[in-house]
């Protein structure tokens, strides 16, 4: 994950900026109690922390605040929310039962994979953290039905490695997939450059077995028994609840056969504007590429500048990374296709990459965008949000008119093909002024984002960073009703408590007629 | 709230042409404590499940149009009432399709909103996806009277949590759903289908799948034909099974799979329509039972011939198995009762075949079959949950999921 990434411009107050945090939180003594429940005496920190040691033994559970450090902020370090404890189960019948000593003791705590999140979602103040990155074993792998049963902690890269040998990958690619949990995956419903032909993590997951905030086991989706599911879609509804609807105890997942073939084509261009009616034009014509992604030229000049470069030309103001792949016939074909369209749409030049490390490289570039971003300035603010396609060159224009008027400087990059956005803003949080006017871009831009008919978030979910924005999309009774479907699964709201929907929405919901 | 008396005659249908005029009828079926029938297109209106007696209809077809679609976004809204006909032949227009080709008795191919809420599959959803996989956002009115939206128009959205995903499927039980959006999918520059008939016994689809799985192609569709269907949809004379295969691209990727579906069997290409004949299929039979097995794909010849065996003895049955999903569908004449007797009765049945272990779900079923079959998953405590959490009356197609009296008494009973 990337250090540098910083106060995201919309933060609650409370929650920044990063150097004034000591009061926030964590007198290392107290718990509070679940959300829902009625002003209660604090837990016993020590009680809990003496039951929580007699499950997974004294080295499983971290109580000073210099341990507990670390886990703190997530991928977007501006937020900082001490806990009062973390604990590390190294299995499954120490993971059901910590969560079992957290509901005797009425504890509210909060799962976290990596901490690579991008939206403050696996942290909290006075909470119990449980880690999951010690449950990282995959359970199973059938190859011939594409199936594998993992653990939470798993890392995604690493389980495209285990299923490489039998000609499989996991599909969702998350640019963070070196370091990040397929439990963070499950949660956030991650996404990444090929879930544009490919399909997100939803599209992949076939079963939960997951741990309820009261110690109840379910299973969720018909899982590796390769049977149709029937009854509700409860599967559908945990994927993506951000660790407020139970903790993944293991995830059936589907794999996907490496393609034949695949060509990588890189196109550049010396306005946005036409790299994005390029894209559209991609789009339309009927072939669905595997990737589709832009960057813009201060992306692209960062990224040369810094050791993941590239060979993307510095000088353009857009440059298109597009992939093909599935059955080798017909392959250079539509690569051919992709290429005149942008040509035709006023690309300088259409590179295809020669040879596999050609294409990594290219890949690279993309891929540690962020990276190469956060060299340029001490803080960076990432964002995510996706607007209809056909929408891409009017809100590029505007997002440019924002960033000129409040004097600061936009990177994008982003998955074009989906019109998932990522326009993120290098600055200095040490500078008021500046901070200030981040802060502005950023909410004008989502708000653009919204009024094209888009959504506040296409990959890196809600958590804390997007909260106040919630309202921009769902009226009240529309909130209520998330509220009542978390209810369903964690009646308490002890799991992740803070998070996705703001609390006022659920109080609304308390009014139901009995 | 008022707790006027039970109405148990039957009243006028709602017909109500905004959600609004739903949201006015879940309120006053919560009022009067009715129960509700939710009709989409009316042609798979209950799969024949005994509901409750006094459900007052709530039309959807009335609620209908496209309101939104905008070709270079992919992506469509339209009311609930709309028949599939329509969006397919306006994104047709385009060189786009909605890639949803459910199995449907009527000629429009059923309303999208009920595709949705029952979350119908056909032949396409191995290639292009799911319902689930193709939903983007709902407006629902739920059974406690409120109107919401989920998701949203666009293709990636992951803002809060998925209630998208609990509609889809839930057979309006937790909400009617007014709108969907959708993603659609450009047509392909070619779209083939090829009949490849097969020889061998009509029970084995062992080869057939293993050969598939191997082939160096990605179908849109691979659909394994018993006899008595293919003979029914044209597509062969010989008495054995048929491989309908549709394969979609560019001309030199089809021309390829084409060649290579060449080592699965004899073949000629034919008319494409061909697949709307297969989703109605089950006209042949009026009143026909209809069920499907599932489990794993690898295990697809098994699943084969468990239902081949069910229906021996019932030349009239259609059987058709989507084979990459490992799905057998069957279609039986309500008069073959022994046929049926197997079907519900594997365990009765002295067979040397492998013992089925997967799901059976049923379809269509006489109203007095339907009390043992096992209701789909909806009874556990987190669906019971929610049902209570989204339908506390229980007004919203009481009994359509099998949960039978219960939900019923608790309607009548009082106090959710
Ligand atoms: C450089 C960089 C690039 C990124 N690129 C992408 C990208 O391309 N696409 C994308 O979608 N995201 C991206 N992300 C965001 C992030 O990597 C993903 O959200 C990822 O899924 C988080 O996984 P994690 O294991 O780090 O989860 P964490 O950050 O630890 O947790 C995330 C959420 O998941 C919950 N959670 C974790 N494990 C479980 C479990 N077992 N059960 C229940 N809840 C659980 C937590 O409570 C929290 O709410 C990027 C991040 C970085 C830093």
């Amino acid at each position: 994950m990337d250090p540098s990434h910083s106060r995201p411009a919309d933060a609650p107050a409370d929650a920044m900026p990063a150097p004034a945090l000591a009061a926030a939180g964590g007198q290392a003594g107290g718990v509070t109690p679940g959300a829902g429940s009625d002003p209660s005496p604090p837990i016993d920190a020590a009680s809990l922390a003496r039951a929580l040691e007699a499950v997974v033994g004294p080295r499983g559970v971290l109580r000073r605040r210099s341990e507990l450090a670390v886990y703190t902020a997530d991928g977007l370090p501006g937020y900082r929310k001490f806990p009062s404890l973390a604990v590390f189960p190294a299995n499954r019948a120490q993971l059901i039962d910590v969560v079992l000593v957290l509901a005797e003791h009425g504890a509210p705590f909060v799962p976290r994979g990596a901490g690579t999140g991008l939206s403050g979602g696996a942290l909290a103040d006075d909470v119990v953290l449980v880690g999951l990155n010690r449950l990282h074993r995959v359970l199973s792998l059938d190859p011939e039905n594409a199936v594998a049963v993992v653990e939470p902690g798993v890392v995604n890269a690493a389980l495209t490695r285990a299923a490489a040998p039998f000609g499989l990958y996991y599909a969702p690619d998350p640019s963070s997939q070196a370091a990040c949990t397929i439990g963070g995956n499950v949660a956030e419903n991650a996404g990444g450059p090929h879930c544009l032909k490919y399909g997100v993590t939803l599209n992949h997951v076939l079963g939960v077995t997951a741990v309820l905030s009261d110690g109840e086991v379910v299973t969720l989706g018909p899982g590796a028994s390769g049977a149709e599911s029937a009854g509700y879609d409860l599967l559908g509804a945990f994927v993506g609840s951000e660790g407020c609807f139970g903790v993944a105890l293991d995830v059936t997942v589907k794999l996907t056969r490496a393609p034949q073939a695949v060509r990588t084509l890189l196109a550049d261009f010396m306005s946005m504007d036409d790299a994005a009616r390029a894209t559209s034009a991609i789009i339309a014509c009927g072939i669905l590429p595997a990737a589709l992604e832009m960057m813009d030229g201060p992306t692209i000049r960062a990224v040369e500048a810094s050791i993941y470069a590239a060979g993307y030309p510095a000088d353009a103001e857009a440059v298109l990374l597009a992939e093909v792949d599935g059955l080798a016939a017909g392959l250079d074909t539509d690569a051919g296709t992709i290429a005149r369209i942008c040509t035709a749409h006023g690309a300088r030049t259409v590179r295809i990459a020669s040879d596999p490390a050609d294409r990594a490289r290219l890949w690279q570039g993309r891929k540690k965008a962020f990276g190469a971003m956060g060299r340029v300035s001490s803080h960076l603010v990432v964002q995510d949000a996706v607007i209809p396609r056909t929408q891409l060159p009017a809100v590029l224009a505007r997002i440019r008119d924002i960033a000129t008027r409040h004097r600061v400087t936009v990177c994008n990059v982003f998955h074009a093909g989906d019109g998932n956005l990522h326009p993120n803003i290098g600055y200095n949080a040490y500078d008021a002024d500046e901070s200030a006017r981040v802060d502005l871009a950023m909410r004008e831009i989502m708000r653009i984002c919204v009024d094209a008919g888009g959504t506040i978030t296409g990959e890196h979910g809600v958590g804390l960073d997007k909260i106040g924005y919630m309202e921009l999309i769902f009226s009240p009774s529309s909130l209520a009703a998330q509220c009542r479907l978390r209810e369903v699964f964690d009646p308490e709201r002890r799991m992740n408590p803070g998070k996705v929907v703001p609390v006022h929405s659920c109080r609304e919901w308390s009014r139901r007629p009995s | 709230m008022v707790t006027p008396p039970v109405v148990t005659a039957p009243s006028e249908a709602w017909a109500p042409q905004t959600a609004i005029g739903v949201q006015d009828a879940v309120r006053e079926a919560i009022a009067t404590r009715a129960a509700i029938r939710i009709a989409g297109g009316g042609s798979w209106l209950d799969a024949g499940r005994p509901v409750a007696p006094d459900a007052r209809v709530l039309r959807l077809d009335t609620l209908r149009g496209i309101t939104q679609y905008t070709p270079g976004d992919l992506t469509l809204t339209a009311r609930a009432g709309t028949p599939l006909r329509e969006i397919a032949e306006a994104t047709a227009a385009e060189g786009q399709w909605l890639a949803l080709d459910a199995f449907a008795t009527s000629d429009d191919g059923g309303s999208i909103g009920a595709t949705i809420a029952t979350a119908s599959a056909g032949p396409l959803a191995y290639a292009l996806g799911l319902p689930r996989d193709i939903a983007l956002g709902v407006e629902v009115v739920t059974g406690d009277g409120e109107i919401i939206r989920a998701g949203g128009r666009v293709v990636k959205n992951v803002a809060g949590y998925d209630l998208t995903r609990l509609m889809t499927g839930a057979w309006g039980t937790l909400g009617v759903i007014t709108e969907v959006s959708v993603r659609l999918r450009a047509r392909p520059e070619v779209d083939r289908t090829l009949a490849l008939a097969r020889a061998g016994p009509a029970e084995s689809a062992a080869d057939v799948a293993a050969g598939l799985r191997t082939a160096a192609m990605a179908p849109l569709a691979a659909e394994l034909l018993n006899p008595a269907l293919a003979a029914r949809l044209g597509v062969t004379a010989t008495g054995s099974p048929v491989l309908l295969l549709r394969l979609g691209g560019n001309a030199e990727r089809v021309a390829s799979e084409q060649m290579e579906a060449g080592k699965l069997g004899d073949g000629a290409v034919i008319d494409t329509d061909v697949w709307r004949a297969l989703r109605q299929c089950e006209r042949y039979s009026p009143g026909a039972v209809v069920v499907r097995w599932s489990q794993l794909p690898s295990l697809v010849a098994n699943t084969w011939r468990h239902a081949v065996e069910c229906c021996a003895g019932s030349p009239e049955a259609l059987i058709h198995a989507s084979l990459e999903r490992g799905v057998v569908r069957a279609i039986i004449p309500a008069a073959d009762t022994a046929a049926l007797a197997r079907v519900l009765h594997p365990e009765d049945r002295p067979s040397g075949g492998p013992v089925f272990v997967g799901r059976r779900i049923a379809e269509r079923l006489p109203a007095r079959l339907w009390s043992a079959e096992p209701a789909p998953g909806t009874t556990d405590r987190l669906a019971r949950r929610v049902r209570m959490a989204f339908d506390p009356w229980h007004v919203l197609n009481p009994g359509i999921l099998g949960e039978g009296a219960r939900d019923a008494a608790d309607r009548h009973g009082g106090s959710p």
